[in-house]
Order: structure tokens, then sequence, then C-alpha cells
């Protein structure tokens, strides 16, 4: 009626609730009994109520509890206006135009955005087009419309990134931008086969189309694919992705100053290295160039900053001077390992060393790995907790160098260590993560968050505090790795040790990332990186690849250097067929009455007259209220 | 009537109600009545309003009293009726309002009571009466005769009379006041619901024109106390009209309103010299009847 539907019609059957105010109104038996009094009209003084007033209210009431009772349901029933707006039942095309680094080639996004513009002009008048732009990323430009000059407007002023390609993510926005309509997507793209090797997700649903308009790729490409400093020396990657042997210089510039240039032949499909020999200086922006005029532009420049790395400080507290026994050596090399080296300033000390340190020394460590304490004289116990207490970050491990008798005033808490506790585990036992989404567990990538088997002698067992959060256990339960609030710091409890004494872990493989994760969530927020690889770019800097100032942390420091390159992976024109294209999609099977029932809860949920229902009917009760409190 | 029964026991309307007739009734009522004034300090009334005057050479033989001659020798002759007596109007309501009754006696019934003993009473003075039945139109009408059957036609006509609709005392007043050519009396037996100033109108109009006029205002006990306790829907007896009440929360301002419509009444009708009377249907009719003497013996 009117267009009027139902999403769920059955809580319609809830109006026929209204009929009960009409029975018991109709069937409902005054209890008062009726005097005949000859003197009414002296009575109509007093506070009486008039009959006939007195049925108009009851006829009100009446009226206005049918009503709300009809309108519950009503509401229940989700209701909505079927949209008679042709638009809405209009078929939609939905233009995706690829402006990946790879459509950046001489000539190959004019093709593009030709072959997009003949997509919407082909596109059948009574059709609604609309554009998506991916790369990384895919971004509705123009919603579904029927200007068209406008969607070729949009075209026209596209322009192609340095960023990877992604067509899952791609369809998926274009998908959702044709909606429950019947729908067309028609993709422009080089079919870079690297737009299907990415981890992302989307799906099309089984009544879009999907065409694709395949834009023919380079010939040729020669990317700078990796830079490194090798003393005073940079030391560069160049790709030939071509069919043909490659002759190419490589320039090397510093802060824009042209230091060497150097040429390198690269057999086809290969790599070749290059080594730039010039006086670098300690600091600055390094750029390492070739002249690849056919190819893609952006990856014909790769970035490098020669700063010294300002690697986060980590202070391995161990109960043995580091330099007379091997108490550390792990942990410190594993953290060795972290960004190639520059990750971590790692400083191992014993508990001696440790109290010797000064203030200025002591403030900077971004965490504190504790591996032993028993050195630690009352001093270092106070500065232990002191640095927990003012918000620092910790990982001890309660090992056979910890001294249990102090360590609830090293620490500042007393962590409930079972008395005598040291567990005799006996054996090989696999250390599991309770939640692997946790940043410590979420690059390991194993469903069952199984970290793998180590061989454990002995570890300690921990009482339950409700203010500890469990992050792995060893198999049979017993807590592995906790975490718990210390006032404003943050301790992570490793209840066996991690020097290779009570258990074979450092042997582990996995004893690296996990020590690297576990500092690395501990220092989170305070690492400095140099170098970005597109799409991820720090805070406030464009994504294109370049070298970038950054403010500094703190004032009176210099400002911050970083390097943004391209992601290698693009730079491969390596292209698919249109048939392997269409035959990677994943489709969303949906039959027609689903997407009929999808179409309707969109516009439901645009209408949600279910709340102007429910608004009248507070209406309605607060005036039933109102009316029915009139005293007789 | 049992001799040794006083008969003043006769006054009480419960007792009446128990009587035969009406005729009955209207007798035992006025033989009490009278049988309490012989013992009652009020000895200077006589009902026997036997008038006389001397005689004069002419007048007719026949007249004269032979009575009086024997006890006083001397010659008087009695004066013709239409010298003497009043031609009294007894108008009764009988709308559906006075079909009320909470002690076992209706307003109707109370007024039918005392309309029979007044005409009885008059009849016994050889007063001429009539009577006149009315809710919103007149029902009956007895002009106001003085043979001694009339009084029988009057009888039957009170206790044959039926409860009528709604209440409109000024049009029989109207009525009546246009039909009067002698100056008399009139009677106005009811219990005044109606619009007062219609009322007070058409009674002042009489008064007017020189015609006595007695108001009985008959209300039920409950009509003056307002005995009810539980709620419920009071129905008008006229007008059918409900309301819904609670005693306790109507009754003061209910006694305020019958108050403020006896006292207007009371006030208007003896500004207008006319006599009101307030009668509850479960009091004696001796008042009744007294007010009516003194109103008899003032006019003439």
């Amino acid at each position: 009626m009117f267009g009027l539907s139902f999403l769920y019609p059955l809580f319609l059957a809830g109006a026929l609730a209204a009929a009960i105010p009409i029975v018991l109104h109709l069937f409902r038996r005054r209890t008062e009994a009726v005097v005949d009094f000859p003197a009414v009209r002296l009575m109509q003084k007093a506070p009486v109520e008039q009959q006939r007033r007195r049925r108009i209210r009851e006829l009100i009431l009446l009226a206005l509890r049918v009503t709300a009772l009809a309108l519950l349901a009503f509401a229940f029933a989700r209701p909505y206006l079927r949209s008679s707006v042709a638009a809405m039942t209009s078929p939609i095309a939905i233009v995706a135009l690829d402006t990946s680094m790879s459509m950046s080639a001489p000539g190959t996004f004019d093709a593009a955005k030709q072959a997009a513009r003949r997509a919407v002009t082909d596109t059948p008048p009574a059709a609604l087009v609309g554009l998506v732009t991916f790369a990384d990323a895919a971004t509705l430009v123009v919603p579904p419309t029927t200007d068209r000059g406008g969607v070729i407007a949009a075209i026209d002023a596209s322009r192609p990134g340095a960023g990877g390609t992604r067509y899952r993510t791609a369809l998926s926005r274009a998908a959702e931008a044709v909606g429950a309509s019947a729908g067309r997507i028609v993709v422009v793209t080089d079919l870079q086969q690297a737009g299907w090797e990415t981890a992302d997700e989307g799906a099309v649903p089984d009544g879009v189309t999907v065409d694709v308009v395949p834009i023919r790729p380079p010939e040729s490409n020669v990317a700078v694919t990796a830079v490194r400093r090798e003393g005073q020396a940079v030391v560069a990657a160049v790709h030939n992705f071509s069919a043909r042997p490659a002759r190419v210089p490589v320039r090397l510039k510093v802060d824009g100053r042209d230091l060497t240039t150097d040429r390198v032949e690269i057999a086809p499909q290969s790599a070749a290295e290059v080594r730039l020999v010039a006086a670098l200086p300690p600091r600055g922006g390094v750029e390492v160039s070739v002249d690849d005029a056919a190819g893609y532009q952006a990856d014909n420049a790769r970035y490098l900053v020669l700063d010294p790395a300002t690697a986060v400080p980590v202070i391995v507290l161990t109960a043995e001077s580091p330099g007379s026994s091997r108490t550390g050596i792990y942990v410190e090399r594993a953290l060795g390992v972290a960004n190639e080296g520059a990750g971590y300033q790692v400083r191992a000390v014993d508990g001696r060393q440790f109290s010797a340190m000064s203030a200025q020394e002591l403030d900077s460590p971004a965490a504190l790995v504790i591996l032993g304490t028993r050195t630690l004289d009352r001093k270092g116990r106070e500065t232990v907790a002191s640095y927990l207490q003012n918000g620092g970050r910790a990982l001890v491990a309660l090992g056979p160098d910890i001294d249990y008798d102090t360590l609830s005033a090293t620490l500042g808490v007393d962590l409930g260590i079972e008395r005598d506790s040291k567990s005799d585990a006996g054996g090989t036992v696999t250390l599991v993560a309770v939640d692997v989404r946790h940043p410590i567990f979420r690059p390991f990538s194993s469903p069952t968050g199984a970290l793998g088997d180590v061989y454990v002698e002995q570890y300690r067992r921990l009482k339950d505090q409700k203010e500890r959060t469990v992050l792995a256990r060893f198999s049979g339960g017993p807590p592995a790795l906790t975490e718990q609030i210390v006032n404003r710091g943050r301790l992570l409890v490793f209840t066996s040790d991690l020097d290779n004494q009570w258990n074979r872990f450092p042997l582990n493989p996995a004893f690296v990332p996990f020590a690297v994760e576990s500092v690395k969530y501990l220092t989170q927020g305070r690492e400095q990186r140099q170098v970005w690889t597109l799409p991820n770019v720090p805070p406030g800097v464009v994504a294109l690849p370049g070298l970038y100032s950054l403010p500094p942390a703190t004032s009176g420091a210099p400002e911050r250097r970083v390097a943004i390159n391209v992601d290698i992976r693009e730079s491969n024109p390596a292209a698919t067929t249109v048939e392997e294209f269409s035959a990677g999609i994943t489709r969303l099977s949906q039959s027609a009455e689903v997407r009929a029932a999808s179409e309707a809860k969109e516009q439901e949920e645009r209408q949600r007259l279910w709340q102007l229902g429910l608004l009248i009917v507070l209406g309605v009760l607060a005036s039933e209220g109102l009316i029915g409190r009139r005293a007789i | 009537m049992a001799p040794s029964e006083p008969r003043t026991k006769y006054l009480d309307p419960a007792v009446v109600a128990k009587l035969g007739t009406l005729e009955l009734k209207a007798r035992a009522i006025v033989e009490g009545f009278l049988s309490g004034l012989h013992r009652s300090p009020f000895k200077g009334f006589s009902v026997e309003f036997a008038e006389y005057r001397e005689y004069f050479p002419g007048d007719d033989l026949s007249t004269l009293d032979w009575k009086v001659y024997g006890k006083t020798d001397r010659y008087f002759v009695k004066k013709y009726e239409e010298e003497t007596n009043l031609d009294c109007h007894i108008l009764v309501d009988v709308s559906a309002s006075m079909g009320y009754g909470s002690s076992g006696i209706t307003k109707l019934q109370y007024g039918s009571y005392l309309a029979a003993a007044l005409s009885y009473l008059m009849n016994r003075q050889r007063d001429a009466v009539g009577l006149i039945t009315f809710d919103d139109r007149i029902q009956h009408m007895l002009p106001a005769r003085a043979r001694p059957g009339h009084l029988t036609s009057i009888l039957v006509t009170l206790e044959r009379i039926k409860l009528g609709t709604r209440t409109d005392v000024a049009k029989p007043l109207r009525d009546l006041a246009e039909a009067i050519r002698k100056r008399g009396l009139v009677v106005l037996i009811s219990d005044l619901l109606d619009d007062t100033d219609r009322v007070l109108d058409g009674l002042k109009h009489f008064h007017h024109r020189g015609t006595e006029v007695i108001v009985f205002h008959v209300l039920d006990p409950a009509e003056l106390d307002f005995p009810f306790n539980k709620a419920a829907r009071f129905r008008d007896m006229e007008t059918q009209e409900e309301v819904l009440a609670i005693p306790d929360a109507v009754r003061e301002p209910y006694l305020q309103a019958v108050g403020e419509l006896i006292s207007h009444y009371k006030r208007e009708l003896r500004m207008a010299g006319i006599d009101y009377t307030l009668l509850n249907t479960s009091v004696p009719l001796e008042t009744a009847l007294m007010s009516y003497l003194f109103t008899r013996k003032k006019s003439f």
C-alpha cells in the first residue's frame, strides 16, 4: 500500500493484540452500583465526572491504547517505503581505474583513461555510472550517477601514483558501489600479476558482471629495488624486468648532490648489484636512481637515510658480568637481529654496573630485560622499582639468577610466586599463546598459537592474580608469559629463564622473534624508523617515494629524516590474462531473493521508520497516562 | 381506628401508608390533627368557620340559623359560602423526581397524603377545593368545588396518579393563574427540583393577583443528608444523566448546594409574602397541616 513494505511482516500479527483493549472495553462489567437520585443536578457543583464526558474519555483512552499496540507491532515489523525513484532500480556500472605505480609507464595511463572514458560512454543511457580508482586502496571517486560528464571529468583528473595493486580490494569497493542493483564493473588495468599476490580480501556478488579492459604494460622496466650503506659505499640492487638485457647508468646523490655515477649491465629478468663508492657524509639523504624512460618511473629511484639509526635503547640486567659469562647473550643476539641490527641499542649490565649507572643513563632505556637480580644492591632494587612505577617497561625471566627474596622489592609488586615452586617440567612442553591476536604473537601467524616445542626443565608457578593477564602457557596449563600493570609501568613475566639454563628455548627458532616481539611490544611507540615502504608512511608524510624531514620527537633534538620507497612487488610488469583475472575473482553467490532482501534492508536502514513509530508510541503512551490519571 | 389509639399517630406518614384508601388516610390524618389541636395550647383555633350576621328584614328566612337563636335569642343568618369560603387549588408535582423515596415512602406518596388531608380539611371547612397534578404539563385538573362529592373525585384522582416525566412547575402555575378569577389559596406540593427563577416567577405572579400561596417543599431525607457511602453512578430520575461519584468527596459540596437551594427558596418566597415550608418525608404531616391553618387564618 502506497509502496509501504515490511522487513519482518510476521510481527504485524502482533497488531492483533490491539483487539484486547477493544474486547475489554466492550465486555467489561461496570462494577459501580447505579443509584437513581433525583437531585443529581445539585451534585454537578461537586467534583464528579459526567457520564458523557467519561464515555468520551474512555473512548479516547481506548483509541490511544489500540494505536499504541498497533504501532508497536508496526515498528517491530520494520516498515520502509519502497522507493519509486527510477535510479534505485536502474542498473549501475562502475568503472574501476587502476592508478597503481605500474600504470605510470609512459603512455600507459593515457591509454587507461581513454579506455575508461569509452567504458562510460558505452554504458546504456538508463544505467548509472560511477568511478572507482584503486591502487593499494580503492576509492569511490564518483558515486553512481546519471552525470556522465562528471565521471569523465573525474577520469581526466586521475593520476597514477606510487602505490601497489590490490585487485580484491578494488573489486570489493566497486561491488559495494553497485549495491544490490543489477550491475557491471569495468576494470581498466594492466592486469599486473602482483595485484593478486597481496593479502587483501574482497568478493563480487554473483549478479554483478566484471568486464576487464586490459591496458598493455610496458615491455620493459628497470627498477632500483634495494640500497644499503657499506662503509663509504652505497650498494644498490637494480632489477631488469624485461626480456632484453639492460645497460643503465646508476646515479648516487646525497642531499640532492650528485656524488658518482656508474653503469651496470643486467641480464634479462635478472638483478645486479652496483657498488657506488663516494665520500659519504655521516648524515644525509641518499638517492640512487636509474634512467628508465620506458618503464615505471616511481621505481627508478630508491632512498636511504645516512643518519645514525636511533635505535631503541634496551638494558639487559644480568646477575653476572656480561663480559665474564654468557648470561644475557641470547637476548642480546636476538634483539640485535631486529631491523637489520639497527632496531635496538642493547646494553647488558650486571647488578653492580646497573647500580652505578647515572640518572641520565637510567632515564633513557625504552625497556629493561631482567635476567638476574642476585647482584643488585638496595639502590639497584629501588632504581628498578622506581623505573617501573614511573612508566618503565620490563620483561623479567624467572630463572635461577633471580633473587626471589628481594624480587617483590625490586619490582615494586608481589608476583605471587608459589613458595618453593620450582616446578620440574622435566620434558618437552609446547609454548602456546593464549590469544594469537596479541601483538607479541600476531607475527607468528600460527592459527593454534603454538610457538613451538620447547624443552623445559624448570619453571616457576604463579598464583592466580586478577590484575595479571596470562599471554602464553606451557602445554599442561601453567602460565609461561604474563602481563600486568605496575603503577604506570608495564611488566612482562616469563616464568622460566631466557638464558638456556632451565630450558632450551633460546635454541628454538621461535626464540628470536619471541624476544624481538616481546621487546617491540614493550617499546612500541618509542622506535624511530628511518625507512618506510609504501603504502605505510609516518604520520604527516605524503604517500610518495622520496626523502622527508620529520619534526624532532623532543625539543632541542635535530629533525628526523625518513626515506619512503615503493613496494618492489609493483615493479614487476608481469601480467595475467583476462581469463586468469576473471578466474581469480572471488564470487559471492547471491540469489535474486537475497539481493532483493539486501536491497530492502538497505532501504529500511536508510529510512528507519521504526524509530519514528516507536517515538509515536511513546507519545501515545504518555498521553494515555496523562488522560487516564484524571481522578474521578 | 381503635378508639383507644391516639389519633395523632395517623400523622406519621409511615402509619398512614399502611391505611387502606386515600380517603381513609385523609380522614385519619385530619382527625388526628384536630384531635391534637384540641389538646394543644392552640385553643384559639377553630376550624368551624361558620360565619353569621344579624338578620335584616328582607333576608331569606331559610337562612336563619335557629341554633344560634336558641342560644342567643337573636336572629342571625348564615353568610353565603361565597362570602366566607375560599377557592383552594392544590397543585401536586407528579414528575419523575417525586417518585424517589429512601425510607419506605416516596415524595409523591407523601405529597398525595398531604394533598388528600388538605382536601379533606378544606372540604370540611366548606372551602372549594380543586386539584391539579402536573409534571412538564398538566396531567389532571379538577376545578375548585365545595360539593361533598367533589372531595371523592379529588381523592380518587390522587389515588390514581402516576409518575410523570420531567418537571416544569412554571407552566401549570401560569395556566392556573390565567384560570383563576376569584381570590383564593394556592397550595403547591413539589420537590421544586426545577429552574428556581421560573418557579419563583410563577409563584410571585399568583401573589401579585391577591391569591395566597403556600409552598410545601417536599424532600426525601436522603436528599437532605446524602447518606451514601460507596462510589456509585448516580442517575438522574428525570434526565437519566449519570455521574460517577465518590460520596465522601461530593457530600460536602452537595449539602452546601441543597442548603443554598432551600435558603434561596425560603428567602425569595418569604420576601414575596409566600409561605414556605420544608417537609422531610420522614416527619409527621402535622407541620404541614399547621402551616396551612396559619395561612388560612391569616388570610381571612
